[in-house]
């Protein structure tokens, strides 16, 4: 890898990256959108790994071996197995906002997330930096998925993609995050999908779906 | 003598004798008499206009014609620019209301007929006054003669006096701030005349105040949204050379007023303004041809796509201003090329179109698209002309529009250069925002003309439609030879375009060139719509030349009936209409237009499962008058309920508040000195 | 007539004549893969071109009440693809019209194409005339905002939307194709090429019943030359697409103004516009067509990928 090829290497990542978040607000179904999540773990680990290979670190390179396990691996196998065989579960039916507008909504939160990151980046320009624009794209995009599916397994993704949002941002424009907050965050991430694992069930036992906006009826 | 004063003072002069004609000549001949001075007025107007734009200069003052201040007249070539505008369409636009007037439609009072010259006087002088005052004057005069046009027809229609009254507050409101800020300016100022104005520099605050106040009144001129909401209702039901006067006239000198005062006397001023300005810009092109697009009232639809095409027009002053503000100076006259030819391409189609929509009210006596159709065969001239003018209207090559709105994508493209976040941001939304503008205005012109037009006549009176006379036909027919000439021809203009620009951006520059290509100034591309009509033509010709020879034993045409899936023949009734066509369109931007539908089902009185008949009702309402006038004619309505609690009619009462108000007064002096 | 200027209106000639010939084979080669890949024997490559040839030999049709609009649209619309395909950088970037039109014009010109059938199918005066036109004229106003917008990817680097210029801008740069911008403004072309030329998802080609037809219910009362005319059109108007976009984004083996580069440019374009419209026509077999009112979210989608390439060509720089 050379130095005119590792700009080039890293944006087609991060544009991957960017692009399977997108996909996941395009997508009607939630096998493909745990799919895209796998693939957009599987993005952030070759970000990762560029950045490890080309500061000659080994310590990245095994933290992008550890991401990729986990977040391309572990997590999307553990939200499909919540998903189950359920097929009235497996469509995110009615999202508050409609599918076109959140594709707009996605847009928008791009062009924002590149307003804001200008300053960041003008500050230091290299290769690794001009990406963070589309890392926290990602993060608002996350974010943006967490308010407007109802599915509790849409949240899940949602709350995926804002996570690995935060680690590319993290290891972007921190140029990495020492190896023990790292492996923190993964554990408390594992134990969020497996906590929100266990309420989607319980949800689906107590009302026979798992809208979030169900839970409403607690209230009253 | 010069040229710009005498062909003003002709103006003049051809407006009192208008109304002269207007009062003196019996009711027969009076339309005939009125639209020919207005004619000559528009005709001088033209002249002006062109002088100006060659470089001649005039400037006047007549101290003994307005006390204290006295009027200034004074013409540049930006001024020029909308005067040679605004006169031939007023020039045009007369001779067709001749025609139209001649045949016992239109109004032929004295007080309408007095008003249209002194309207068209108005109308040319405002972009050639030269002082704050002289201005408002002219521009109160255009608004009340004006008023007096849209209320033609209120007699025969009670809608007309609603959409006067909206228009009446709409004016007046937006008059009152320009007032405001053109008096808070010439506060700040040595004095109203633009000169002086143009010297003072007041502090960034009171610039803002008076921008902000003056874009206010101009844009609620143009029908930007969300002031637009008089526009659709005026322009639809003034009568129809009326509805082109304002349509391609006077909507125009709101786009001149901001030029003039943001560009000219403010000198470009701040970033946040011109993004006021492209996001309103933005804002009414979208939502204009949005709701053109699912009009179903033929002359509603045209206004509609003024208030879009008034969009795209501060689309490009708004982006001028931002790359004025950024440095980038051969853009920003780029971009006010693009705004200016555009004015002049809107008006040309924008008349022509209004034309032949009144041609249609005046044969089948409806606007109703969902109950015409078939008028191809019944009046054939009025289909062509009406064809020319949509072809320039939906911004397709090689019609007129396409030229302006291929400028308006240049400087809007080509803008790495200027860089910055906030064109990098704003400019691709821009682009986004002209080009669903362009897509919806090809469903909407297809919607006008091949449902409208084409096809079979969908009620009795479409059926029964006949041609329009001679008159209006070469009055439309000048219109439609006006836009392809603009359409073929555009780098004729390419001189007094710049001349146009430069006195607006305050620096000469050649923008566009090139006899047969257009060629920009710091841009490679390149675009010729004489070649590509051409093209085209020769195509055209090739393929009738290779079908005549690869099917050589083609015989003539065979008449068939329609396909009917073998079920008998479709009747007219089961066409598509108009609504029925701008239905996906509806559906996709459900959201935005929020249309209103109600289905009634009744039932059989035997059993409440037979459904004796359905009344399904859908309309589209114009949702930021829902949304922003209702609640404030709500509180005006509360306000006046008032009023009768105050004034019950006793005069003790009445004489009682006098009384209070002065001893009032007396005690607040008595107190403060 | 100079010396420079005649090897230039050869090539544009060769380029016209590859695109109106080529066109029906290419539809035939579409169909060929998608019936082998169905398990069927097809009808060979040359079959439109067999089918353009019966349909011409017969006399156009006229049905009651139709007038002008009719009967100028099938010409209108082949003279169209004839500028199209003489403005389009496919064999040479030296046409003599490329000053004339550029990409914002292409994008016109096909616009103008669809809006003549358009009108000539409301002015048939029939339903099914009046759903095709609806249905196509809201997909082509969906589908300008993508178009521009790619426009503006591809153009901001180059400084010219003029074809020539971008593709000997691509040329003098290989790399550049790698790059996001590039790479998405060419995945969002894509999919405004599959709707603007009425393949699967959007529209089905293959469909026999009216009520889902887009494209088809506009020529439903079609016949004879006026049909061929029409066919032969579309199919022009296809290769002319795959060919832009194979120019656009591998714009490898395009000749100058030489007459000598004008075989291999020949050769390099046949195979890449077969292989696209090969891969179109596998990919189709796997597909559904989509609800009308999913197509948006379809459109939506290109957009966003269209405006992230603009973005990204600005941060990425």
């Amino acid at each position: 890898m050379t130095d005119t090829t590792y700009p080039l290497y890293l944006d087609l990542a991060a544009g991957l990256f960017l692009l399977s978040a997108v996909g996941v607000l395009w997508r009607h179904q939630l096998a493909p959108m745990i799919r895209l999540v796998g693939l957009q773990g599987a993005a952030l680990a070759a970000i990762v790994t560029l950045i490890g290979v080309h500061q000659h670190s080994l310590e990245l390179i095994l933290v992008a071996l550890g991401l990729g396990v986990l977040r391309a691996g572990v997590l999307p196998y553990l939200v499909r197995r919540a998903l189950g065989g359920t097929a009235s579960e497996a469509r995110e039916t009615r999202p508050v906002v409609n599918t076109a507008t959140s594709l707009l909504a996605a847009a928008i939160l791009t062009l924002l997330a590149y307003a804001v990151t200008r300053p960041l980046v003008a500050l230091a320009p290299t290769p690794a930096t001009t990406i963070l624009p589309a890392a926290v794209a990602v993060v608002l995009i996350g974010f943006f998925v967490l308010v407007t599916r109802r599915r509790a397994l849409s949240q899940v993704v949602g709350f995926l993609l804002l996570d690995n949002g935060i680690t590319a941002t993290a290891f972007l424009a921190a140029a990495g995050v020492p190896l023990i907050v790292e492996l923190g965050v993964s554990f408390d991430l594992l134990l969020v999908v497996l906590v929100l694992q266990v309420l989607t069930t319980r949800l689906r036992a107590a009302f026979g779906s798992s809208d979030l906006d169900e839970l409403r009826e607690l209230h009253d | 003598m010069n040229v710009i004063a005498s062909a003003l003072a002709a103006a003049c002069i051809l407006a009192a004798a208008g109304v002269v004609a207007a009062i003196c000549v019996p009711r027969r001949a009076r339309p005939a008499l009125v639209g020919a001075a207005t004619a000559g007025i528009g005709v001088a107007g033209l002249v002006a206009g062109v002088a100006a734009l060659r470089g001649e200069a005039f400037a006047a003052q007549l101290p003994d014609l307005l006390p204290l201040v006295g009027l200034q007249i004074e013409l540049d070539p930006l001024g020029g620019w909308f005067v040679m505008v605004t006169g031939g369409v007023l020039a045009v636009t007369a001779l067709y209301g001749i025609g139209y007037a001649g045949h016992g439609h239109g109004p032929s009072g004295r007080a309408v007929q007095a008003a249209l010259p002194v309207f068209g006087m108005a109308l040319l002088l405002v972009p050639a006054a030269g002082s704050a005052s002289t201005l408002l004057l002219l521009w109160e005069l255009m608004a009340v003669t004006s008023l007096v046009l849209v209320l033609a027809e209120h007699r025969a229609r009670p809608e007309v006096a609603q959409a006067g009254a909206w228009y009446a507050v709409l004016t007046h409101a937006g008059f009152v701030t320009i007032l405001l800020g053109l008096v808070l300016f010439a506060a700040h100022a040595g004095g109203d005349s633009f000169a002086a104005l143009r010297d003072a520099h007041p502090s960034p605050a009171v610039r803002g105040a008076v921008f902000v106040l003056v874009f206010a009144g101009f844009g609620s001129k143009a029908g930007l949204v969300p002031l637009h909401v008089w526009l659709p209702r005026a322009h639809a039901e003034a009568p129809s050379p009326v509805s082109a006067m304002l349509s391609a006239g006077m909507v125009n000198l709101g786009a001149y007023g901001v030029i003039r005062v943001g560009f000219d006397l403010l000198g470009g001023g701040s970033r946040w303004w011109w993004l006021l300005v492209l996001a309103a810009g933005a804002a009414s092109a979208l939502y204009g041809i949005l709701q053109a697009a699912v009009a179903a009232d033929l002359k509603r639809l045209l206004a509609y796509s003024t208030v879009e095409n008034m969009g795209l027009i501060f689309l490009g002053l708004g982006a001028a201003g931002v790359f004025r503000t950024a440095g980038a100076s051969a853009l920003a006259a780029l971009a006010m090329t693009a705004a200016l030819l555009h004015v002049l391409n809107h008006a040309g189609f924008k008349a022509l179109l209004f034309a032949a929509a009144g041609s249609v009210v005046r044969a089948t006596g409806t606007r109703d698209l969902d109950a015409l159709g078939g008028l191809r065969p019944r009046m054939p001239v009025t289909t062509v002309l009406f064809a020319v003018g949509a072809l320039g209207a939906s911004a397709l090559p090689p019609g007129n529009g396409f030229v302006s709105e291929w400028l308006l994508l240049q400087s809007l493209v080509h803008t790495l250069p200027a860089g910055g976040v906030v064109t990098a941001v704003a400019m691709p939304i821009a682009v986004a925002v002209v080009a669903l503008t362009a897509g919806l205005a090809v469903v909407t012109f297809v919607k006008a003309l091949g449902i409208g037009f084409f096809a079979r006549p969908r009620s009795d009176a479409a059926a029964a439609a006949t041609e329009s006379p001679p008159s209006m036909l070469a009055a439309m027919a000048l219109l439609a030879a006006a836009c392809s000439g603009l359409a073929l021809a555009p780098t004729v203009l390419a001189p007094a375009l710049s001349r146009a620009a430069g006195a607006a951006s305050g620096a000469p520059a050649a923008v566009v060139d090139g006899r047969v290509s257009l060629h920009l100034a710091g841009i490679a591309s390149t675009m010729s719509p004489l070649l590509i009509a051409a093209a085209l033509a020769a195509a055209v010709a090739t393929t009738a030349v290779l079908v005549r020879l690869m099917a050589a034993r083609v015989r003539r045409r065979r008449a068939v009936p329609l396909w009917d899936c073998g079920a008998g023949p479709p009747t007219p009734r089961m066409q598509y209409t108009a609504t029925s066509f701008a239905e996906p369109v509806q559906r996709v931007f459900d959201d935005v237009l929020a249309p209103e539908t109600d289905v009634d089902v009744t039932p059989h009185a035997e059993s409440a499962y037979l459904v004796a008949r359905v009344a399904y009702q859908a309309r589209v309402p114009d949702r930021v008058e829902h949304g922003v006038y209702a609640p404030i004619i709500a509180a005006a309505r509360g306000l006046g309920r008032l009023g009768p609690v105050l004034a019950n009619g006793s005069v003790h009462r009445y004489l009682a508040y006098g009384f209070l108000g002065i001893t009032g007064l007396l005690l607040i002096l008595a107190v403060t000195r | 007539m100079t010396t420079t200027a005649m090897p230039a209106l050869v090539a544009t000639t060769a380029q016209v004549v590859v695109v109106v010939a080529g066109g029906p084979l290419l539809v035939g080669v579409m169909r060929q893969v998608r019936a082998r890949l169905e398990g069927r024997a097809g009808a060979g490559i040359a079959q439109p071109w067999r089918d353009l040839r019966k349909l011409l030999r017969r006399a156009p049709a006229s049905p009651t009440g139709t007038g002008w609009a009719f009967r100028l649209a099938p010409l209108l619309l082949m003279a169209t693809s004839f500028v199209l395909a003489a403005v389009v950088p496919l064999l040479t970037t030296a046409s003599p019209l490329d000053p004339a039109a550029d990409l914002f014009a292409v994008v016109g010109l096909l616009a103008l194409g669809t809006v003549t059938l358009a009108l000539a199918a409301l002015d048939t005066g029939t339903a099914f005339g009046g759903m095709g036109a609806s249905r196509e004229i809201t997909i082509l106003a969906l589908v300008e905002p993508t178009i521009l917008v790619s426009v503006f990817a591809l153009s901001a680097r180059v400084g010219s939307t003029n074809l020539a210029e971008i593709v000997a801008a691509t040329l003098h740069d290989p790399l550049s194709v790698a790059s996001p911008a590039s790479l998405l403004a060419a995945a969002a072309l894509a999919i405004v090429v599959v709707a603007e030329t009425g393949r699967l998802p959007v529209d089905n080609p293959a469909t026999h019943l009216e009520l889902t037809m887009i494209h088809e219910a506009m020529v439903l009362e079609y016949a004879g030359a006026d049909l061929a005319l029409i066919e032969w059109a579309s199919s022009m108007r296809l290769t002319v697409l795959l060919g832009l976009l194979a120019s656009l984004f591998a714009p490898w083996g395009i000749a100058g103004a030489s007459l000598v580069a004008l075989p291999l440019a020949l050769l390099a374009f046949t195979a890449k516009v077969t292989v696209l419209g090969a891969g179109l026509g596998a990919a189709e077999v796997f597909i559904a067509k989509l609800r009308l009112f999913r197509v948006p979210e379809l459109l939506a989608g290109s957009f966003v990928l269209a405006l992230l390439a603009v973005t990204s060509s600005f941060f990425l720089v």
